[in-house]
């Protein structure tokens, strides 16, 4: 059986090793990046770069260590690095002298060259990637619903344990009957969790890096963290969101950047790369719609999101809405984060006692 | 323990990066009893020591309604001494400071390898910021370069006050700054300039760094560690161009903050082991908790043969908890690992039991090698 290795991209790591099998081959994958991959990728990787691109290199090295032949890596158009990344993680994987080959999503031609060299025919083709759409689907209605239900949950840890069970089962899911029906239980399953229903929790958005959002060896499994602490989240990366908007892109030629550089018009006229104008027209928007704050994950070192970091101040000022900036890398430690989270969900909580602005405004929301 | 006819009080304690601070005060927020003490890296023995100190002060008539742990080691503490509230040191100076001073705007909090600003806007904090990836400019390096001269560094304070005309100094990093220093040494600057220079280069920082963006209104509050500092507090008077207070605790406002937090939670009975505490041996032991693929180093507070608590891990399955270590293990969020994966490369398991659940699902990946 040939095997490739895919990156690390949270819980959808799932749905694209479901993906992988379209090439009809097996996925190597983990849905959040190990102690050990991370350590491997720091030391290859040169110090300056962002911290993703070390756990991606650290991935593939900790694949190749395995057997794995093959991997596949994103590289975005934007003008964010990660454009460079799987150019510059081949060049030090080959003068690792490692031998695994990578793929990138670049076309040239009608049929990218990932699938030419697999050459699938058109049924194992087509059905795994409906199939792994499905799953991406299932996977955002989970973390939305994990999102709404931790921060209120009685018995602390159980939504997490629901979640976790059925990712397990997602990921064991074979055909598109068992994830449907896996779909149908999702609601159901949640809804089952004892929870204090009279409880009001803060509200926080969650935006910043694609890979630092998504991965929990990376931000520290801050979900929970800030769960458990009675925040309820929303986190602005959905790949599900994601697809919706490339479809858009390619049939309808509406791109949801049009839409949010209207809301980020102000303070942000040029193209940054990256999710760098996601951060800023979130930001503003959560702000009108009452959220009780921001956090900020930035990567040391990432271009695009370094960049907005001085507008977020602006906004957070101009919009009197508190955004924490957190930018952290390899070396930061655990106690560090959690100490600011908990003071920011304090400050949050004084705030909304004090009938903050954005309090007010999401009570004359709901009547 | 539990005299009705005693009067009661509170206690705070703060295990910071260097040093190990008590304060007992009366639920009215008056302080019985402070104590400051630098740590030797070896925190437990340092909370017993401050513990036993604080006994031998407290006369008989006190007994501790409620205990409150903040800092660094605040959950190792909190194991040590039977804590009834945990609370980001933050959130504590903040309390202090604002109960002291209501009408504070901004405080300023420089220790031993944190420093923070906090805003407070009407008696509520509104706004903090904390040094992110770099510690230049705490109080660590101030200690470094006091040894390195061979002075004190209470001398290095005093010396810097006498200073007329400041040596500048490059102070964006602390191992430039040392360069700098030797430089301006070896060319012959006065030693005392070169300690307010010092002073100078560390509040510039400061302002830049962990300030940037904030806006910094006076009545402005100076505290930790790096307050009792002289040199210090004159830079910052010449830098911001108006007056900074310095609270009469100002070594010790974590551990105040904290007994204030303790005062006002409302316990009812305290989980604070009382002599126990500062007279048993405590020992800690780690072990790899092996779940799952993150393999978190789990730390066990022992008193004797009894786990009084424990530390780390990342799924919050082990903080905290006192429980036999084979009742918690495979429970809680995190169980055994792997999801899909069949035939393969070398042997693989497939996950059925669910009641096990992974946190990390790994799929194609060979559990014999993870083992």
């Amino acid at each position: 059986m040939t095997y490739m290795a895919i990156p690390n991209i949270g819980n959808y790591t799932i749905a694209l090793a479901t993906a992988v099998e379209s090439l009809g081959i097996k996925a190597w994958a983990s849905t959040a990046t190990t102690p050990e991959a991370l350590k491997l990728g720091i030391e290859a990787a040169p110090e300056s770069v962002c911290l993703p691109l070390k756990a991606h290199l650290g991935h593939f090295i900790e694949a190749d260590k395995a057997g794995v032949e093959y991997a596949f890596m994103i590289n975005s158009v934007g003008t964010c690095r990660l454009r460079y990344y799987r150019h510059m993680i081949d060049q030090i994987l080959k003068d690792l002298g490692l031998k695994i080959k990578i793929f990138g999503l670049g076309f040239d031609g009608f049929k990218p060259p990932i699938v030419r060299h697999f050459n699938p025919g058109p049924i194992t083709f087509i059905k795994p990637l409906f199939h792994s759409v499905l799953k991406i689907k299932v996977i955002d209605e989970l973390e939305v619903a994990a999102w709404r239900t931790r921060p209120i949950e009685i018995t602390p840890g159980e939504t997490t344990r629901i979640m976790n069970k059925l990712l397990v089962e997602l990921s064991e899911s074979k055909t598109m009957a068992q994830t449907r029906s896996l779909r149908k239980k999702v609601a159901g399953s949640f809804a089952d969790i004892p929870v204090d229903k009279e409880k009001q929790p803060l509200k926080v958005g969650l935006v910043g890096e694609i890979s630092f959002l998504r991965d929990k060896c990376l931000n520290k499994n801050i979900e929970y963290i800030l769960g458990s602490q009675g925040i309820e989240l929303k986190n602005f990366f959905l790949l599900g969101e994601e697809l919706e908007n490339i479809t858009r892109i390619i049939f309808l030629n509406q791109s949801r950047r049009k839409s949010l550089s209207r809301i980020a018009d102000r303070y942000l006229q040029n193209s940054v790369g990256g999710h760098a104008l996601d951060s800023v027209a979130n930001s503003i928007h959560c702000a009108d719609e009452g959220y009780d704050g921001m956090i900020h994950l930035c990567p040391s070192g990432c271009m695009p999101e370094v960049s907005v970091r001085p507008i977020l101040k602006r906004v957070s000022k101009d919009m009197d809405i508190p955004i924490l900036e957190m930018s952290y890398d390899e070396h930061t430690c655990a106690v560090g984060i959690s100490t600011r989270l908990e003071a920011f969900a304090d400050v949050l909580m004084e705030r909304r006692k004090n009938g903050s602005v954005a309090f007010r405004r999401e009570k004359a929301r709901r009547g | 323990m539990g005299n009705p006819m005693k009067n009661s009080c509170y206690m705070g304690i703060d295990v910071g990066s260097i040093s190990t601070n008590c304060v007992v005060i009366t639920p009215e927020g008056g302080v019985l009893s402070e104590i400051y003490r630098r740590g030797d890296g070896h925190p437990i023995e340092s909370v017993q020591k401050c513990l036993s100190q604080l006994t031998a002060q407290l006369s008989d008539e006190y007994c501790v309604k409620g205990v409150c742990t903040t800092g660094s080691g605040r959950v190792l503490a909190g194991a040590v001494v039977g804590t009834d509230v945990i609370k980001n040191e933050i959130s504590a100076h903040a309390r202090a400071t604002i109960h002291l001073y209501p009408d504070v705007r901004t405080i300023f909090e420089i220790g031993g390898q944190d420093s923070k600003v906090t805003i407070v806007r009407d008696g509520v904090v509104v706004d903090f910021s904390m040094n992110l990836l770099c510690a230049a400019g705490t109080g660590s390096f101030l200690d470094s370069q006091a040894r390195r001269l061979n002075i004190t560094i209470e001398e290095l304070s005093t010396r810097a006050m006498t200073s007329e005309d400041p040596t500048d100094i490059a102070g964006r990093c602390t191992v430039f700054a040392e360069s700098d220093m030797i430089h301006k040494q070896q060319g012959g600057h006065e030693q005392k300039d070169i300690m307010m220079g010092l002073c100078h280069a560390l509040v510039r920082n400061y302002l830049s760094n962990v300030c940037n963006g904030k806006e910094i209104k006076p009545p402005i509050v100076l505290q930790g560690g790096v307050s009792a500092n002289k040199g210090i507090c004159r830079a910052f008077k010449e830098a911001l161009q108006c007056d900074i207070v310095v609270p009469p605790y100002n070594m010790v406002m974590g551990a105040y903050g904290a007994a204030l937090i303790a005062s006002k939670s409302g316990i009812e009975k305290t989980k604070y082991r009382g002599k126990e505490a500062s007279t048993h041996i405590i020992i800690t032991k780690g072990f790899e908790c092996g779940d799952c693929p993150n393999c978190c180093e789990i730390i066990e507070v022992l008193d004797a043969d009894e786990v009084i608590g424990r530390t780390g891990g990342r799924c919050g399955k082990w903080e905290g908890r006192t429980e036999p270590r084979e009742a918690l293990k495979g429970t809680g969020p995190i169980g055994t690992v792997f999801g899909t994966s069949a035939g393969g490369l070398t042997e693989y398991d497939t996950c059925r039991l669910l009641d096990n659940v992974p946190d990390l699902i790994q799929i194609g990946v060979s559990k014999k090698r993870r083992s």
